[in-house]
């Protein structure tokens, strides 16, 4: 068991990643799409998109965190 | 370079392609200190938080002390620096009161710049803001600022609106009050702090590991055949890409953490959201 406690944290990591990494295509996606409508308003998208991805963007780093600690 | 040596210590490349280190944990433990005054060991990560505040004050300093007409290259890089923390940041998302809270938005910013800055800096190489003492103590900062802002201008019912939500069915009002009070009070500084750590600590990792195999992959190219040394030539290569890249993560890293200090104080002084 304890050999194998690093190689299971990677796959937790691994899972951590996959939910952020939907949830900021999508956010990505949006803000693009947003943008490419109303140019004019690129500055506030861009704001939220990063604001937005911030959210997200912590769930897998809790993940990375918790691999090291692992 | 030091910190960048030490993780090659266990280094065997007949055995590996890469070298990671036996403990990682070494990476960010490094505790010799570089001088010792009165049984108070100074470290690096301490000279560097000292040197990354100094910094910050001269860019300033020098930067706005003769303010001119016709500004010159580094006056002008250094007030749209000042105009972008005050009228994105600190009025774009405060609002007219975020004047109040532009000095400490624009310290905050800075510091954390220059500290992500020494990341890419040669013969440094090591971002302070990927030991967890400094981010959490920003974050700390952070969350009694944007605390206090909340009882300044609303007093008691600052609180009281956390825990006990108007505008939400009396039924579920417990459940969300738990919730809310748990997200704005514990997992606002948490998640604040380990954002700014993990992707200094990501990009650290990732660069040391690159960079350790290249140069020892690139010295030891007589012993382990030409075939493992162009292996290292690759590593080298994505190691400068990642670089590159990493600039990035330093600004947006800055900017995100002082922006969601903004909104967390926007949202303890302007209860209608």
């Amino acid at each position: 068991m304890e050999a194998l406690k690093g190689a299971i944290a990677l796959i937790g990591y691994g899972l951590a990643a996959i939910g952020p990494g939907v949830g900021i295509g999508i956010i990505a996606g949006n803000a693009v799409q947003a943008m490419a409508r109303q140019p004019e308003a690129a500055g506030m998208v861009r704001t939220t998109m990063f604001l937005g991805i911030a959210f997200t963007e912590a769930l897998a780093l809790i993940g990375f965190v918790l691999f090291f600690l692992a | 370079m030091e910190q960048l040596i030490l993780a090659t210590s266990e280094c065997d490349l007949t055995q590996q392609t890469v070298c990671a280190p036996a403990d990682v944990k070494e990476l960010f433990e490094y505790r010799i200190p570089i001088i010792e005054i009165a049984g108070f060991p100074i470290t690096r990560t301490f000279v560097l938080i000292i040197l990354a505040g100094l910094i910050a004050v001269a860019l300033m300093y020098f930067g706005l002390r003769r303010k001119r007409a016709v500004p010159g290259r580094f006056q002008t890089a250094i007030e749209g620096l000042v105009g972008f923390v005050k009228d994105e940041v600190a009025i774009g998302i405060i609002g007219p009161d975020g004047v109040k809270y532009f000095p400490y938005l624009l310290s905050l910013f800075m510091f954390i710049l220059i500290a992500n800055m020494f990341e890419i800096t040669p013969f440094v190489n090591f971002p302070i803001t990927s030991r967890m003492a400094l981010p959490a103590s920003l974050a700390a900062l952070t969350w009694m600022i944007f605390i206090a802002a909340g009882f300044k201008r609303q007093g008691f019912r600052y609180v009281a609106d956390i825990i006990w939500p108007p505008g939400v069915p009396t039924a579920l009002k417990p459940l969300v009050g738990v919730i809310e009070f748990v997200s704005t009070f514990l997992v606002r500084p948490f998640s604040l702090a380990v954002r700014l750590f993990a992707n200094m600590v990501a990009g650290h990792v990732m660069l040391t590991l690159l960079l350790t195999t290249a140069f020892v992959s690139i010295v030891t190219i007589g012993e382990i055949g030409i075939t493992k040394g162009l292996f290292g030539f690759a590593w080298w290569l994505l190691g400068l890409a990642i670089f590159l890249f990493e600039i990035v993560v330093i600004l947006l890293q800055a900017y995100i953490f002082t922006l969601l200090s903004a909104v967390y104080i926007e949202t303890s002084i302007n209860p209608a959201h």
